[in-house]
């Protein structure tokens, strides 16, 4: 078994549009094993604050591990300012990823809120090509909306709202679900964002008697299954989102 | 050098182990010849019905600390005995199995249970339960106390801990408590009762609004407990609380502790423990202490 836990170089660390950074680490490794809807939890510095250790999904798991991260907090902040060449204390690749489209299904649908983005781009990267793809992504504003043209490049129609109309059709991502044409039969869903958002969508597939799947984000402590802490309540019962997710059943989510 | 140590009449290789509820999934996640190294594993507390845990959110991110209402989430003792106790036995590591009674039947229960499953070093009670009839923690009953550690220790194959919380007026007294009552340890401290608001809402940051703190945050008040509980009672103390290096662990040592239990550092640095361990023979090499005896309560008064 190789190390979990291992300092990795950053390679470039970059904001791709007034709200999103790009981060991209030179970690093999967790390349060779990464799959898409897994994440990393990074030690943003080696002192007590932040405390915790940060989970970033993998965003592309290619020549470099990617991640894309919004600066809201402290720990954030802290990362947008790390440089190309710093080293970075990373564990992963964890958590349970995303199942494939289940036999049948044609056309895949992911549905993303602002950094919810981030684990549909490497999905999108190892669906290209086997399946339709569709991205419907909303924004807050148009700071929030970047040029997704790995997305373009893997074939995928990528459909934009945003909260304010500055990009796209004005108003939630839920406007957008009229531009699909879905079919219980043949569509599957991918679904990341905040969970109003994500509730929006499991509400929009059981509607439509669609399956898929919704990736969840919590605070959480060892990403390893083992404090309980980041539990979230599903069909069923209590699941950690580090260990049993954070890749879900989307009608096991409950909103 | 001799790092051995000593609880009741089992031996552990070396000082360290870890927290109960802090190291999970070894099989998964860490290297067996790594886990080998640890003096004792604690797994996740048992009770004697599976209990579901607390509403979410269970944890908060807190000044070097971490808060959390978990709710002693297992399956279990006759599901946690039958699905998770083989793999723990699989790693050869010393098991110091924690068990919470809600009355004392169900200790004693818990600890036939334990004895008939076989092949562990110790019990640690986690006496931080609900005293039925009365609004406090059995732990800070000292009545309690004595009549749950004299319960199970008169059935008990193993070597009993009993898990002190630091919610009390004096812990060296209830630690001496468990002393009189036969425990053939105590470890300590548990969580301090605590919790945070979020002012934009106006609720606690936990689902079960309060919690218990652990982590550096409380290390100096830890501290001073394990100093001033092994200045009182003669049995080994098992120190915890928010050890993050060998430094850290070393303080509680010279203070008196025989044993030093990692907890929260875990969830920020899995190497944490083996990092302790490398790191007290360290000091010993260099401090030319070729018995941890010769340092475990070495504190200078002066």
């Amino acid at each position: 078994m190789e190390k979990l836990q291992d300092v990795y170089r950053i390679i470039s660390n970059e904001k791709i549009c007034p709200k999103f950074f790009r981060l991209c680490l030179d970690a093999p490794s967790i390349v060779n094993k990464a799959l898409p809807g897994q994440f990393i939890h990074i030690r943003i510095q080696e002192s007590l604050q932040p405390f915790f250790r940060r989970p970033f999904s993998i965003s592309r798991a290619q020549k470099h591990i990617e991640i894309l991260y919004e600066p809201v907090g402290t720990g954030t902040h802290l990362l947008s300012r790390k440089k190309k060449g710093e080293m970075l204390d990373v564990l992963g690749p964890v958590g349970t990823p995303f199942s494939l489209p289940p036999k049948g299904i044609r056309q895949v649908v992911m549905i993303a809120g602002g950094i919810g983005v981030a684990p549909l781009l490497f999905l999108s990267d190892i669906l290209k090509r086997k399946y339709e793809l569709v991205l419907l992504y909303g924004g807050r504003t148009k700071g929030h909306v970047y040029d997704m043209k790995e997305f373009k490049q893997n074939g995928c129609k990528v459909l934009i709202s945003t909260d304010d109309g500055s990009v796209g059709v004005k108003g939630r991502v839920s406007k957008l679900f009229t531009k699909i044409r879905p079919d219980s039969q043949t569509t599957f869903i991918y679904t990341c964002g905040p969970r109003p958002m994500m509730a929006s969508v499991q509400s929009f597939a059981r509607g439509h008697k669609l399956r898929g799947q919704g990736s969840c984000e919590e605070v959480m402590a060892c990403a390893l299954g083992a404090c309980l802490g980041c539990s979230i309540e599903t069909r069923n019962g209590f699941k950690t989102v580090c260990h049993d997710g954070p890749a879900f059943d989307l009608n096991d989510l409950i909103f | 050098m001799n790092i051995a140590v000593k609880i009741g009449a089992v031996k552990f290789a070396n000082p360290v182990t870890v927290a109960s509820g802090t190291f999970g999934h070894s099989e998964k996640y860490y290297h067996l010849q790594e886990v080998k190294k640890l003096g004792a594993i604690v797994p996740k507390t048992v009770t004697l019905h599976a209990q579901t845990g607390n509403p979410p959110p269970r944890i908060a991110e807190t000044p070097s600390g971490m808060l959390n209402a978990i709710g002693i989430e297992n399956p279990g003792a006759d599901v946690f005995i039958k699905t998770k106790l083989p793999a723990l036995k699989k790693t050869g590591v010393p098991l110091i199995v924690s068990i919470l009674g809600h009355n004392d039947e169900e200790f004693k229960i818990l600890t036939e249970k334990f004895n008939a499953a076989g092949d562990i070093s110790a019990l640690e009670l986690n006496l931080s339960c609900p005293n039925l009839g009365k609004k406090i923690l059995a732990a800070q009953d000292p009545q309690a106390i004595e009549r749950i550690v004299k319960t199970v220790k008169k059935i008990s194959r193993y070597p009993v801990i009993a898990k002190l919380s630091p919610n009390v007026t004096d812990i060296a007294a209830m630690a001496k408590v468990a002393e009189d009552a036969g425990a053939d340890a105590v470890s300590l401290v548990n969580t301090f009762a605590a919790m945070a608001i979020d002012t934009k809402t106006r609720r606690s940051v936990l689902g079960n609004v309060t919690g218990g703190l652990s982590g550096p945050a409380i290390r100096p008040i830890a501290l001073y407990m394990v100093c001033k509980t092994a200045q009182t009672v003669k049995i080994p103390i098992v120190a915890i609380g928010g050890i993050m290096t060998a430094d850290d662990a070393l303080q509680y040592i010279i203070a008196g502790a025989t044993m030093v239990a990692v907890g929260t550092a875990n969830y920020i640095n899995p190497r944490a423990p083996l990092e302790v361990l490398a790191g007290i023979k360290d000091y010993m090499r260099k401090h030319k202490i070729n018995d941890i005896a010769q340092l475990r309560g070495s504190l200078d008064h002066g």
